[in-house]
């Protein structure tokens, strides 16, 4: 018997090295839907559909206990989604992201697009009207929210044509992508939040505040959270063009702290706001990554 | 603080070079793109002052590391009570193998105690010191430890005295001109009294004098001469003052023929037996002591007949009353062989003419015999120098022709010039036997002079002569006959073992003797020093634990 392998829980960069964004796409949600027993996001109601007869496994709240009391028998109420979930995505788009630390991994951009693409086709697969907004340091690509066919491929021809590294996120997008949110939904920001934290805290407050439900899906490369490299290297900001001179073995552990310091802090005041927050490493397998926001 | 090996803190240059390679070593370091620089920036910040502590303390250790085994190699020594390091010492250690070093005393040889000293300086001794070892011959060997370790053990007694106040003058002049920290030398002696005499050794105020103290005086005799005269065999006894009178023996052939008993300071003669003529020896010994070197000595003489001998008148009346005595006392008979005063011929014994006119007609006859000598104009007047044993040292000379010539034998001088002259088989004066000429006549040295010349010289033979060596009898010959004879023997100031006072020895080697535990401590002691190596290497390692330590934390 030949071991059915899941795309949703395998290395990214293989993942992707079989085809474009759709394809990873499609073959992650996939398996990532076969492991789960149950819509992953659940609407603000559900419409009862049919019945079916109860099978070993099945979850016995969904049991129709008056059936069960007239004739004795089990039958298991089927439900459909609503579609009146609003979901957008926003991807980092800026120069920042569009850097790796090792050749055999994905950039972060790269695994933003497969994790955005992912997730919508796994929002539209349940109906919900879902959209997408990438930018830098201005808004580069609108999608608008709809469940209508077509849609994911709209989403991810956006996705394509929006270019690697155009500038660095700046207030001014981020103001425009709170404005183009006014119906209140889900909003899920993809980014390495390598810009104000400030400035992003206020925009997560204002979406908050509009009544989003808000999560952070903190990018991050392994080598931003391990130091290595030369033993004398000059780095230097490819959004910003500063540059510091460091001795990677010296400051590897000062830097370590000063990262898992960072991400303590973006935690803790997107817990504040109520905006969930996700670290997520771009060798994490997309499966594991979707599992997050499940 | 000084150091074994100076040069070597030349090495304290590459203490410089952690902050060299700091300075010159700054290359431009690669670049890459780095997104999160900020949190570069931010870890730098929280840690630059501890990075900057680090790397500093880094430099300063590696460069005192480097400094401190520079400083260790180059063997730093400080002024130290204990320790047996010492500044570069320049040592002369005078070993005194003198002939009374071979005297008993407790059952161990002076020697042998000296040379134990003598190791122990020698051991004491480092790289750095310049060595030198001065025995009885008065030569300075210079030379390694291991050199002169060797030299040490072979060293027996020898035959020869030592001064040693001049010895310590000389060494003190050779250490003294060594260009090191300190300069000593060891006088290692029994310190006779005879061997210090009244003089006192000079030597630079900076060296270092230090004398071990000698043993407890040993009683000892010793034969400290003897010679033939009047048919008996003249003993002196020498020795320690006090010492008891003991017997002395004459031996002749093997066989003993005379004894008697005598003390230290006394003479007595041993009658010698009839012997047939010839060069003979004889040995005068002594009972068994303390020092058995100068418990005997050797005797030579010649046995001759009486000369037969006569004065021409021309040799004046003072030679003839000489020759009367001699011929009443049976040491000349009558007779032609020798004849004082006549024309040159074989046998003669020539004098300048009483009238210079038969001056020339002298010359002529003395260079028809082949003399090879003349007489010459006046000559200076002056004191007389013996160097045949003629007896005539010191008597004035008053009127001389000088003796022009070459060749044969000049046995008196004057003023340098010859006076007396043996040459084909005849002798020839330079002055007259006169009053007039020369005080001789008139003093007691007259008669055994003209004795000497007519049994002696006049038939070429030489007197008997001694010298300061191993005891033994040296014959000289001229073709197949016997014309003399060197007697050696120990210089009688040899007997006296009595060590000089501690006053003596400090003024005349301006040093008061030591024990041999004051000694051990004192040696070096103008140079000694504690060597800091072991220390600063010990600081070394623990610096260098320290290095890694930091710099495992700085990585």
């Amino acid at each position: 018997m030949t071991a059915v392998r899941r795309l949703d829980l395998l290395d990214p960069a293989e993942v992707s090295a079989l085809g474009g964004i759709e394809i990873v796409a499609r073959g992650v949600v996939e398996g990532f839907l076969a492991g789960l027993h149950r819509s992953p996001f659940r609407g603000f109601s559900v419409e009862f559909t049919e019945h079916r007869p109860y099978q070993p496994g099945d979850e016995p709240r969904y049991l129709d206990w008056k059936i069960l009391a007239r004739a004795d028998r089990l039958f298991i109420k089927q439900y459909e989604e609503e579609t009146n979930l609003r979901a957008m995505v926003l991807v980092d788009a800026s120069r920042s992201m569009a850097w790796r630390g090792a050749a055999d991994r994905l950039t972060k951009r790269a695994y933003a697009d497969r994790l955005a693409a992912a997730l919508g086709l796994v929002l539209l697969r349940q109906r919900d009207a879902t959209g997408l907004i990438t930018f830098d340091d201005v808004v580069r690509q609108v999608v608008p929210a709809r469940v209508k066919s077509g849609q994911w491929a709209r989403i991810v021809r956006a996705l394509i044509d929006t270019p690697d590294g155009g500038g660095t996120a700046a207030e001014a997008a981020l103001r425009q992508l709170t404005g183009l949110l006014a119906r209140r939904g889900l909003v899920v920001l993809v980014s390495d939040l390598l810009f104000d934290r400030d400035l992003v805290l206020t925009a997560l407050r204002y979406l908050r505040h509009r009544g989003h439900q808000v999560s952070v899906m903190h990018v991050l490369d392994p080598a931003e959270l391990e130091l290595g490299g030369p033993p004398e290297v000059r780095y230097r900001d490819p959004e910003s063009d500063a540059s510091v001179v460091v001795r990677p073995r010296e400051l590897a552990r000062a830097y370590a702290e000063t990262v898992q310091h960072e991400i303590g802090a973006w935690r803790t005041a997107c817990r504040r706001l109520g905006v969930v927050y996700h670290p997520v490493r771009t060798d994490l397998p997309f499966g594991l990554a979707l599992r997050l926001l499940a | 603080m000084t150091f074994l090996h100076p040069l070597a803190l030349l090495g304290l240059a590459a203490a410089a070079i952690p902050l060299l390679l700091h300075l010159f070593q700054r290359r431009t370091p690669p670049e890459a793109e780095f997104p999160a620089v900020r949190y570069l920036a931010e870890a730098e910040r929280r840690t630059a002052r501890r990075l900057r502590l680090r790397h500093r303390l880094l430099l300063l250790l590696r460069t005192v590391l480097i400094a401190a085994l520079v400083v260790a190699a180059a063997r730093p020594l400080v002024p130290a009570r204990g320790g047996a390091a010492h500044a570069p010492t320049a040592l002369a250690i005078i070993l005194d193998n003198s002939p009374s070093a071979g005297a008993t005393g407790g059952g161990r040889l002076a020697l042998d105690r000296l040379r134990v000293t003598a190791h122990a300086s020698l051991a004491v001794a480092g790289a750095g010191d310049r060595l030198f070892l001065m025995l009885a011959d008065g030569v300075a060997r210079g030379g390694t430890r291991a050199e002169l370790l060797a030299v040490m053990d072979s060293v027996r007694p020898a035959a020869v005295r030592l001064d040693l106040v001049d010895a310590v003058s000389r060494a003190a002049r050779l250490v003294g001109a060594e260009p090191l920290a300190a300069r000593e030398v060891h006088v290692l002696s029994d310190l006779q009294v005879s061997a210090l005499g009244d003089g006192h050794a000079v030597r630079p105020a900076d060296v270092a004098v230090l004398v071990l103290a000698p043993t407890d005086p040993v009683a000892n005799r010793g034969v400290a001469g003897a010679e033939v005269r009047d048919g008996a065999v003249a003993v002196t006894l020498g020795g320690t003052a006090g010492a008891a009178a003991g017997a002395v023996a004459l031996v002749v052939g093997g066989r003993e023929v005379a004894r008697a008993l005598a003390a230290p300071g006394e003479q007595v003669s041993l009658p010698l037996p009839p012997l047939s003529p010839g060069w003979r020896t004889a040995e005068v010994r002594l009972a068994p002591d303390e020092l058995r070197a100068d418990d005997a000595r050797p005797v030579a003489w010649r046995v001759a007949p009486p000369a037969r001998a006569v004065a021409t008148a021309e040799a004046g009346p003072f030679v003839a009353a000489a020759l009367d005595v001699l011929r009443d006392g049976g040491r000349i008979t009558a007779g032609g062989d020798v004849r004082i005063g006549a024309a040159p011929a074989p046998g003669a014994v020539v004098l300048p003419p009483a009238d210079d006119a038969l001056l020339g007609a002298t010359n002529r006859a003395l260079l028809a015999a082949g003399a090879g000598w003349r007489f010459g104009p006046p000559g200076t007047p002056g004191p007389l120098a013996d160097s045949a044993g003629l007896g005539l040292a010191g008597v004035p000379v008053r009127r001389r022709h000088a003796l022009l010539g070459t060749g044969g034998e000049v046995l008196a001088t004057v003023n340098g010039e010859p006076w007396l002259v043996r040459a084909a088989d005849l002798i020839v004066l330079a002055s007259r036997l006169d009053t007039a000429w020369t005080a001789l006549p008139a003093t007691p040295a007259f008669v055994p002079f003209v004795d000497r010349l007519v049994n002696g010289a006049a038939r070429g033979e030489r007197p008997v002569r001694s010298r300061e060596g191993i005891p033994g009898v040296t014959f000289e010959t001229r073709g197949a006959d016997t014309i003399g004879a060197t007697v050696s023997g120990l210089d009688p100031r040899e007997s006296d073992l009595t060590p000089a006072g501690p006053d003596t020895v400090r003024r005349a080697l301006g040093a008061a003797p030591l024990t041999d535990a004051r000694f051990a401590a004192t040696r070096f002691g103008g140079g000694r020093r504690g060597d800091l190596s072991t220390l600063l290497l010990v600081v070394a390692l623990l610096i260098g634990g320290l290095e890694m330590v930091v710099a495992w934390r700085t990585r």
